[in-house]
């Protein structure tokens, strides 16, 4: 992670536009931005409104090891990452990431990278308010380390 | 003479599903020492039989880095109890 990057969890709209102009340096030529935002519904169901919770301070440090991650992996300059928490209307952001690079291909990569590992990783869950009641997200079950008695 | 067991006082913190099925967010328990996670699952799901069912589709973390259940509980230790992730 460079000191250039952002992440963050927030309680108040996302402004990506803002996030995408950040991570836009000289020596770039591309961004990739990913725009994650409430549906209108779940499973055929109308939804109302969502709600994120998360274990904030762990979020967060498993938002760093993403983006330490991706910056390892790939020829990428700046990232933004942000998650917003609490109550989410229909339309709204609920995560924005932002890659900028030298030359496309990796801003792409390192972007899908991103997203697709920090629903995978990052202690975050949703709760879905329908017209007559809610429920949490099936969500997905981080990989967990092998046994203590085996790793050393 | 009977032997007093050496406890622990650590955190544990349970989220989403498993915080509202039991309705509790946080507590500091005193634990036996050398107490696996796997074994501080089980006096929760004794104290509350409904989050019994949940310990396959859950994972538990220690000091907040993913950690598998035969880890033991040391003192100050942050713990916990969380069920399949879906931000994003």
């Amino acid at each position: 992670m460079s000191e250039e990057d952002k992440i963050a969890l927030v309680r108040e709209v996302i402004d990506g536009e803002a996030l995408a102009r950040l991570v836009r340096a000289g020596l770039d030529g591309a961004t990739v931005a990913f725009d994650g935002y409430v549906r209108n519904q779940s499973h055929g169901r109308a939804t109302d409104y969502l709600e994120y919770e998360a274990y904030e301070p762990m979020a967060i440090a498993k938002m760093k090891e993403i983006v330490a991650q991706i910056h390892e992996k790939f020829r990428i300059h700046r990232v933004a990452m942000v998650h917003r928490l609490g109550r989410l209307e229909i339309g709204e952001t609920s995560v924005f990431i932002a890659v900028s690079a030298p030359h496309r291909g990796a801003a792409f990569d390192a972007c899908r990278h991103a997203i697709d590992t920090l629903k995978k990783t990052v202690p975050i869950w949703k709760k879905e308010y329908f017209a007559d009641g809610a429920v949490w997200a099936e969500g997905e079950l981080p990989p967990i380390p092998p046994n203590a008695k085996s790793a050393s | 003479m009977a032997q007093m067991a050496a406890t622990v006082r650590v955190k544990v913190l349970f989220f989403g599903r498993l915080r509202e099925l039991i309705g509790l967010a946080e507590e500091s328990p005193e634990l036996p020492e050398g107490a696996t996670l796997a074994q501080v699952f089980e006096r929760y799901a004794e104290r509350f039989p409904k989050l019994a069912g949940f310990r396959g589709s859950m994972v538990v973390s220690r000091n907040q880095e993913f950690a598998p259940w035969d880890a033991r509980v040391a003192a100050g230790d942050e713990i916990a109890f969380l069920p399949p992730v879906s931000g994003g």
